[in-house]
């Protein structure tokens, strides 16, 4: 039971990191409509710039802060090059221009960092775990929660009560109809990949900051994808929802499974969750049910 | 795209003309002219190096056109291809391994074949069962389900499984003289570049002809809209799943194949990286067009090698770049994709269509 209740609330809170990359990528896919494979490279590049702010000895915080700018750079450029001559074209291309991205990022952050395990040194979270009641809880596990929910919480103010909030949760909702109150399309996409670039970034960094940094963080940020298949493509609510579950359920079957199946699966258990799931409810927690005509 | 305009002068009389697939003399002569080149020009001509060279192009020849199958013509956007080549390569190679044939079969190399044979229905059979998702979703979703393939089969089932059958470790090494076609023991890169062209020719041979039948018919109309395809009367399910049956087969073809390149084999060797460079390709050819997956495998390996020619002589002088060339080659292939998405969707198969028509219809090109 105790391991039980261990495994959950590990799960809750690495699933709270998760949710918040799957965030950005909901971002992304409402607003312009682009099914973005590049989200585990957008962790990667955040969490090497604020690793590296960190090793020139900035405090952490500083340091997240400075990644959180150059993502936002970085966001607009990538949108600006790649995606914006890209607006109405096939959903596959589309596709493809984001797995190139993909590899392109990939291959730059291997060709500046390296491929080694880099740690946050000194660790910014103290070592000693926290003891509350039954459960023993690593001091990352529980300020990366704090933090991820924080920055949760601002993203969903930043939408709900600032004009470019507002005017990205219209261009998400109809298109059309923004255009014509005036809200500029390009710029909603625009800060919408920068809004990811920093969602993943931080993602990527409190990520770092429990296992080490390598290039299989990347990977971890792929992990967003079943989360947001869990909660529906188009919903932020689903995203956040899909996020904690994933980190649940990876967190479980690495628990209960790993003694019949041993061997990763931790890392497929996601996968193979969100191709069963898929069969029963294509669309979904929270996504839109379309109704196709011809 | 597909329609190709004919030389002025040239009228078709019958059906059989108008359908078959070398319509002309001057084509005629092209395509035996390519076949010569192709089967005594350049066995003779080329060193080792430009054999190994075209091997790797003839695999991932092999590989796209599965891809290009289930993308291009049916419209069903896989990126776990990889997988099911993994499962052509590591049946093939657990079947001559583990199975004790008898003595006569392999000494007249009757295991081999049987087993790229049994090795592609395997994958096939795979492939379909990754695709039963395809039933009930499509689009995104799909793509999702066929990632999973990926990390179901390669990262899980055969690193953690399939690895530790026979208690080998983590590679299997293939001894050369297993791979025995008939009386040829496929040990030089010759040998293998033969039974490369042989296998490439026979699948796009057979996919040309399938993409000419019902079935290819079909599979287009799916492609196009499934809901339309649906009311036409085509059994979408059906077919849909003999696409992933039939892209399965070749993919374990390939596989099946490769291992008599390879002196072993290790779930390294069909990343999922591989499983988008085969996506990559079809679309840097052109998607929906066999011509592209064609151009698009030549495009890429030779590419790909060029880089390597140009960055190699610089690794004198900075010796990390051997090292990060993995890396230099990935970003490279990131930004082709890109570069080409943007400015060239249509791939390299419009060109040399347009190519084509400029001097069928030449002078007079309106």
């Amino acid at each position: 039971m105790e391991l039980f209740l261990m495994t959950i609330t590990t799960g809750v809170m690495v699933g709270g990191i998760y949710a918040l990359v799957a965030l950005g990528w909901v971002l992304i896919y409402k607003c312009s409509g682009v099914l973005n494979l590049a989200m585990g490279e957008l962790t990667l590049i955040g969490a090497y710039v604020s690793l590296t702010f960190y090793q020139m000895g900035v405090p952490f915080l500083l340091a997240l802060l400075l990644s959180l700018i150059i993502g936002f750079i970085l966001g607009i450029l990538t949108e600006r090059i790649f995606l914006d001559r890209l607006i109405g074209q096939p959903v596959l291309t589309v596709i493809m221009v984001t797995v190139g991205l993909s590899f392109f990022f990939k291959g730059i952050v291997q060709l500046i960092w390296g491929t080694d395990t880099r740690v946050f040194d000194p660790p910014v979270f103290p070592l000693k775990p926290i003891i509350i009641g039954p459960l023993i809880v690593g001091q990352v596990y529980l300020w990366s929660f704090i933090a991820a929910i924080i920055l949760l919480c601002v993203f969903v103010c930043f939408f709900k009560y600032t004009r470019w909030g507002l005017a990205m949760q219209a261009t998400a909702d109809d298109e059309m109809a923004a255009l014509s109150l005036g809200v500029s399309a390009r710029f909603v996409y625009a800060a919408a990949w920068a809004i990811a670039f920093m969602a993943a970034g931080v993602g990527g960094t409190l990520l770092g900051n429990i296992n080490g940094l390598n290039i299989s963080v990347g990977y971890l940020g792929l992990l967003v994808l079943p989360a947001v298949v869990l909660g529906g493509l188009n919903s932020v609510p689903g995203a956040i929802l899909g996020g904690i579950i994933i980190g649940i359920l990876q967190n479980l079957s690495g628990a209960y499974l790993d003694r019949y199946f041993p061997g990763g699966v931790k890392e497929v258990a996601p996968f193979v969750f969100m191709a069963i799931f898929l069969l029963f409810k294509p669309h979904g927690i929270w996504g839109w049910e379309r109704i196709e005509r011809v | 795209m597909s329609t190709s305009w004919l030389p002025c002068g040239t009228y078709h009389q019958n059906y059989a003309e108008d359908q078959s697939l070398w319509q002309t003399k001057f084509i005629k002569g092209k395509m035996i002219l390519l076949f010569a080149i192709l089967f005594i020009g350049i066995p003779l001509w080329a060193d080792n190096y430009w054999m190994s060279i075209l091997n790797t192009i003839g695999y991932t020849i092999l590989g796209a056109l599965g891809v290009q199958l289930l993308i291009g013509f049916c419209g069903q956007v896989t990126l776990g291809h990889a997988a099911f080549i993994a499962v052509g390569a590591y049946t093939s190679t657990l079947l001559i391994l583990e199975v004790p044939w008898p003595q006569a079969l392999m000494d007249f190399g009757i295991a081999y074949p049987v087993s790229i044979v049994i090795a592609a229905i395997t994958a096939g059979v795979v492939s379909v069962i990754f695709g039963l998702p395809s039933a009930r979703v499509k689009g995104f979703y799909l793509i999702l389900t066929t990632m999973a393939a990926q990390f179901i089969i390669v990262d899980f089932i055969i690193t953690q499984y399939v690895s530790q059958i026979g208690g080998r470790g983590q590679a299997f090494s293939i001894p050369p003289e297993a791979i025995k076609v008939g009386p040829f023991t496929i040990d030089s890169d010759t040998k293998v570049y033969f039974m490369m062209l042989i296998i490439v020719i026979l699948s796009v041979t057979i996919v040309v002809n399938l993409l000419r039948s019902r079935v290819g018919r079909a599979w287009v109309a799916i492609r196009d809209n499934d809901i339309s395809a649906d009311v036409m009367g085509i059994n979408v399910i059906k077919y849909k799943l003999l696409a992933f049956f039939v892209a399965g087969f070749i993919g374990g073809l390939a596989g099946a194949f490769w291992i008599s390149n390879l002196a072993a084999i290790s779930p390294e060797h069909f990343p999922w990286f591989w499983s988008l460079w085969l996506v990559g390709v079809i679309l840097i050819g052109g998607v929906g067009s066999i011509h592209g997956t064609i151009f698009g495998s030549i495009f890429m390996v030779v590419v790909m090698e060029l880089l390597q020619l140009g960055v190699m002589p610089l690794a004198d002088i900075y010796p990390k770049l051997l090292m990060d060339f993995l890396f230099i080659k990935e970003a490279a292939f990131g930004l082709a994709i890109c570069a080409f998405m943007i400015f060239e969707p249509n791939g390299l198969a419009y060109r040399w269509w347009q190519l084509k028509n400029y001097f069928n219809l030449w002078p007079f090109s309106y």
